[in-house]
């Protein structure tokens, strides 16, 4: 299947392919922003290294999916597909954040104005001399 | 059927006292018009560049050969992250630097899905990198915001006529930023939460995305 002047491109494929085993999806739906928390469970046998550098990480703090493929350096649905063997091991487990964010993410429907005035707060408390424009332009 | 995430139940999430709710925010702009710079003016963590292969709808994805073709590019985003331990509720910001191109159009509703809202990054001397995000977030009505960057020896503009050339309705915000400056980039990023809190719609917004955009 390799066509001449794509080997670079192929074997990063290749790499990625047989670094999930073949699998060309995760198993769960995760978002980019899915939070990952190190559960009490142990990965199975002939896991991936980089299965190991992801538990690693999320029992530092927890982790979302982008992070973990920004560190990994590999692409997010690779990551994905990975975290996925690692949730039903209950080696990594999905904290429940907050009902807003979840059902927020679910529906499509952005955070509710209270969500956003606790942002609006913590920006301000964090960032006591940033000037915003509420009424700008 | 271990590859259909569409058959497999939903990830089961555990109770777990003192995690943080997450939002995300999105930071568009064209090439060089500042966007890892202000994600990084912010971020507790050097901003990530995370890539995600460049998906089109059509490719077969059931053959290993049309797999391969879908997936030998990827596309680069930049990740950071900010804790808001002060605010009501334990609050963690996700900030998603996105480029304009329109080859990022898929990426994008994964990235907006749920998401506060955009700020879009404008550069005066180049303003037509800007035209892409701005068509998207209008196509989908997620709020954002327009934050000119005033980069050392381009012509200061008038906001007026940075609104008038982007042709943005007056509700839209226009401010002008310094991505290096993080007070600044958080005034932008204030500014965008009040502008989303007053349009916050009573129905769940992009809910005319096609389905196969909700899942995984
Ligand atoms: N003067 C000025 N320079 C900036 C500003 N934002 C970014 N830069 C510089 O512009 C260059 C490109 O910024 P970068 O963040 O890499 O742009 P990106 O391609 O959108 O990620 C860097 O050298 C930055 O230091 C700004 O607000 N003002
Ligand atoms: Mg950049």
């Amino acid at each position: 299947m390799t066509a001449p002047g794509r080997t670079a491109e192929d074997s990063v494929f290749v790499r990625t392919y047989t670094l999930t085993r073949g699998r060309t999806a995760p198993r769960h739906r995760l978002g980019l922003e899915t939070v990952l928390e190190a559960g009490p469970g142990r990965p199975g046998p002939g896991q991936a290294e980089e299965c190991a550098r992801i538990l690693a990480l999320c029992r530092e703090r927890h982790r979302s999916v982008a992070e973990l493929a920004g560190l990994l350096r590999r692409p997010v649905t690779a990551i994905k597909i990975l975290v996925s063997d690692l949730v039903d091991a209950d080696a990594l487990v999905v904290p429940v954040t907050s009902p807003y964010a979840a059902s927020s993410v679910d529906s499509g429907a952005g955070p509710s104005p209270q969500m956003l005035a606790a942002v609006t707060a913590g920006l301000r408390k964090k960032f006591p001399d940033a000037v915003s424009y509420a009424h700008a332009g | 059927m271990p590859d259909n995430p569409v058959a497999v139940p939903r990830t089961p999430a555990r109770p777990q006292t003192g995690a943080a709710t997450v939002l995300k925010i999105v930071i568009a702009g064209g090439f060089g018009t500042g966007k890892t710079t202000a994600v990084g003016a912010v971020s507790e963590i050097t901003p990530l560049s995370t890539e995600e292969y460049l998906t089109s709808a059509s490719a077969d994805v059931d053959s290993l050969e049309g797999l391969a073709a879908k997936r030998t590019t990827t596309v680069a985003f930049d990740f950071g992250r900010l804790t808001l331990p002060d605010a009501p509720i334990p609050l963690e910001l996700f900030l998603f630097g996105t480029p304009g191109q329109d080859r990022f159009v898929n990426l994008w509703h994964d990235i907006v899905r749920g998401a506060v809202g955009a700020v879009v990054l404008v550069d005066t001397r180049r303003l037509a990198a800007s035209f892409t995000p701005i068509s998207f977030f209008e196509d989908i009505d997620l709020p954002f915001v327009v934050a000119v960057n005033e980069f050392d020896g381009a012509h200061r503009y008038d906001l007026c006529q940075v609104r008038a050339a982007l042709d943005l309705p007056d509700r839209v915000p226009v401010v002008t930023c310094d991505a290096r400056d993080a007070n600044r980039v958080a005034g932008a990023l204030l500014t965008l939460v009040h502008h989303a809190a007053k349009n916050t719609p009573a129905s769940p917004r992009h809910s005319s995305l096609p389905t196969s955009f909700q899942d995984v």
